[in-house]
């Protein structure tokens, strides 16, 4: 079914919304149904510039390659402390997906 | 050959603007800070590759801290010591951002960072000869011509040389300045750098440069290792103070050339801004030493190398 | 091939090599201060990943992501001579990289933390106020018709995981507690947006999304509103508004002159 809004109830939302932005902070922010992660991105760097990375020179001849099981690299960060009742992502999945790997 | 002396762009920014003070480069740590102390300092220098975003803080702040200091823009990514063609777009955006800041002075590398489409991200050497030699003027002469304004060629911090190399590096440079009429920025670090790398004197190196080009200098730390013979490796790390050899041989090219804009690179392990500023200062001390000196002993260049490599 | 395609293909090859040519003063093996610019063209591009995906970096671990991010650079290097958004392929080279494949959010979070690099840079645009937005009222009939301009930073991001919730975790000062409250598989839809100088990132209902990107498509106030509420019957079309206004996220609203009389 085709669900159809009226000019009024737009003007009315709109309306009630120019009133809850124009409001204090606190308050519009109660008022906005919105769950708002109050997460301010920290400033970037700029990545261009001309710096030569020091004192790891070595580290450009360590071999990569992940063909088979020469890649041995797991997650092994925050996300082992993640709740996940359904998909293959918990701390025990890892294990076993360390254990395969190895095999 | 001799076409390039001819193509000289007219200028419309004077590369000579910049105070003959210290200066810093202008981290995005630093900006409200900048802002906020409004510190005395000679100028900024910002990486023109991080400014090549449409908007926001970045733009937001340089904008700011603009109005109340003089600007060098430094390139690091044209690639003038490339095979492939200056990438026109890039060399545009450049344009657009010499435009909007209207800086005083422009400077790139004797280095290339792209091979076709792909960008190396780094400071790649060239060997020096005379396709080389033609190739980079070709490319100066297209990005005086593209910005009109007349730019400064730093020489580089290099790790390994040239089977072909058929001249020297300061030659090479001295060439460029004499076919395309750039200027120099002389990046005391790396003639400390590639000298020790390479096993020469840097003073003659210094020495072996047209004075009359050098319209800027850079000062920054390294960072030592070794090469396969154990013997030393610096590189240009920009993670550290400016080392004592490093000022050492900066006197002697003050005494050489006079008060210049010197500005204090760091990019790696960036301090808070009050010790940036005072290296800033530390190298103005150097050149009112220096201006002393030579009204002392009207002889000039009175200093010795007393910088071994 | 040119000695420059030689030297760039030796830099980031997989298996270190010396291209021909390379002297030192001293005789010494020049491979060894080769690797300087091999280690260096591949450790800045590592770190320039590594500075726009923290929270994709904290989730796998730094060895992990640093060994990932330099298969990445091996197949993707940079075609930009500005490296800002460098990696904006990385989310999909993660989805066909299987030792991340236990971790089935990841590449979601890698895209979250893209458009917050691409929000932060995105053009400038001065949002209407409220004061500024207010006459529209009083052409009501007219108000279905309005055409809404979003500000260049905003971007909505719909995923199957909890991406605004792990992202927010990392965010706090205690990640272990904080992620222990996230259940990674409910779906959640971000709406990133620079707000000022910063780039905040909400959790927006599926109704708020459908009406933003109805907007970001051009279709107008009416048409946008019902389709979100077909979407989603809980759709507060006023919340989302105030979400918006307040944001700073409304850069145009006009009403096209043929729908005046």
């Amino acid at each position: 079914m085709n669900k159809t809004l009226t000019a009024a109830s737009l003007a009315l939302a709109l309306g009630a919304a120019l009133t809850v932005a124009a409001a204090p902070v606190a308050a519009a922010d109660e008022k906005m149904a919105m769950e708002k992660e109050h997460c301010y991105g920290v400033a970037l760097k700029g990545k261009n510039d001309c710096k030569a990375g020091a004192g790891t020179s070595c580290a450009g001849t360590s071999k990569v390659d992940y063909q088979g099981n020469a890649w041995t690299a797991v997650p092994t960060g925050s996300c082992e402390k993640t709740v996940s009742k359904t998909s293959p992502t918990g701390y025990g999945q890892l294990k076993e997906f360390k254990a395969k790997m190895a095999g | 050959m001799n076409a390039h002396a001819s193509s000289v762009p007219k200028t419309v920014g004077a590369t000579c603007g910049l105070p003959a003070r210290g200066g810093v480069g202008l981290k995005p740590e630093h900006f409200r800070e900048v802002l906020s102390t409004k510190p005395d300092i000679g100028f900024f220098e910002i990486h023109a590759e991080n400014y090549m975003v449409d908007g926001g803080p970045f733009h937001h702040y340089l904008g700011r801290i603009r109005e109340r200091y003089p600007l060098s823009i430094h390139g690091v990514g044209l690639s003038i010591g490339g095979e492939s063609p200056l990438d026109a777009d890039h060399l545009d955006q450049l344009a657009r951002l010499l435009d909007r800041y209207q800086p005083e002075s422009f400077s790139e590398h004797l280095a290339w960072a792209s091979h076709g489409e792909v960008f190396l991200n780094d400071l790649l050497p060239l060997p020096y000869h005379a396709a080389t030699l033609a190739r980079v003027c070709d490319h100066v002469d297209q990005v005086q011509n593209r910005l009109r304004h007349r730019m400064l060629l730093e020489n580089p911090a290099t790790y390994v040389e040239f089977a072909a190399s058929t001249m020297a590096e300061t030659e090479f440079i001295a060439e460029v300045v004499l076919r395309t009429g750039c200027g120099l920025l002389l990046d005391v670090n790396n003639v400390y750098v590639a000298c020790v790398n390479h096993h020469r004197n840097p003073c003659a190196y210094i020495d072996s440069l047209p004075p009359d080009a050098v319209g800027q200098i850079h000062l920054a730390g390294f960072a030592r290792d070794v090469d396969a013979a154990g013997d030393s490796l610096l590189i240009d790390s920009h993670g550290a103070p400016v080392a004592q050899a490093v000022w050492d041989l900066y006197r002697y090219a003050l005494d050489r050339l006079g008060p210049l804009p010197t500005l204090i690179e760091r990019d790696n392990d960036i301090p808070s801004f009050p010790v940036l500023l005072a290296e800033a200062h530390q190298a103005e001390r150097l050149m009112r030493d220096a201006v002393a000196n030579a009204a002392a002993t009207p002889a000039a260049a009175n200093s010795s190398c007393g910088v071994g490599a | 091939m040119s000695d420059q395609q030689v030297f760039a293909g030796a830099l980031l090859a997989a298996e270190p090599s010396c291209p021909p040519g390379l002297t030192a003063w001293n005789g010494s093996d020049p491979g060894r201060r080769f690797a300087i610019y091999r280690n260096n063209v591949v450790v800045s591009l590592i770190d320039a990943l590594a500075d726009t995906y923290p929270v994709t970096q904290e989730l796998v671990g730094e060895e992990f992501f640093r060994a990932m991010a330099r298969l990445f650079i091996q197949a993707n290097p940079p075609r930009s001579r500005m490296l800002a958004f460098y990696g904006d392929r990385l989310a999909d080279f993660i989805e066909g990289f299987p030792p991340a494949a236990a971790v089935s959010y990841l590449a979601d979070v890698a895209r979250l933390e893209m458009l917050r690099v691409s929000a932060y840079h995105a053009a400038d645009a001065v949002p209407l106020t409220p004061a500024e937005i207010a006459p529209l009222l009083e052409d009501e009939a007219a108000l279905p018709t309005a055409r809404i301009g979003l500000h260049p930073s905003l971007k909505v991001l719909f995923s199957r995981h909890a991406v605004v919730s792990l992202w927010a975790a990392h965010q706090t000062t205690d990640v272990t507690r904080a992620l222990a409250a996230v259940d990674s598989d409910v779906a959640e839809v971000a709406l990133v947006l620079r707000v000022g100088l910063d780039v905040e990132i909400s959790r927006i209902a599926a109704g708020a999304a459908v009406f933003i990107t109805g907007l970001e498509q051009g279709i107008a106030f009416g048409r946008a509103a019902e389709q979100a509420l077909a979407a989603d019957d809980a759709f507060d079309l006023a919340a989302t508004l105030g979400l918006l206004i307040r944001g700073g996220a409304i850069t145009t609203m006009i009403i096209p002159r043929s729908a005046t009389s």
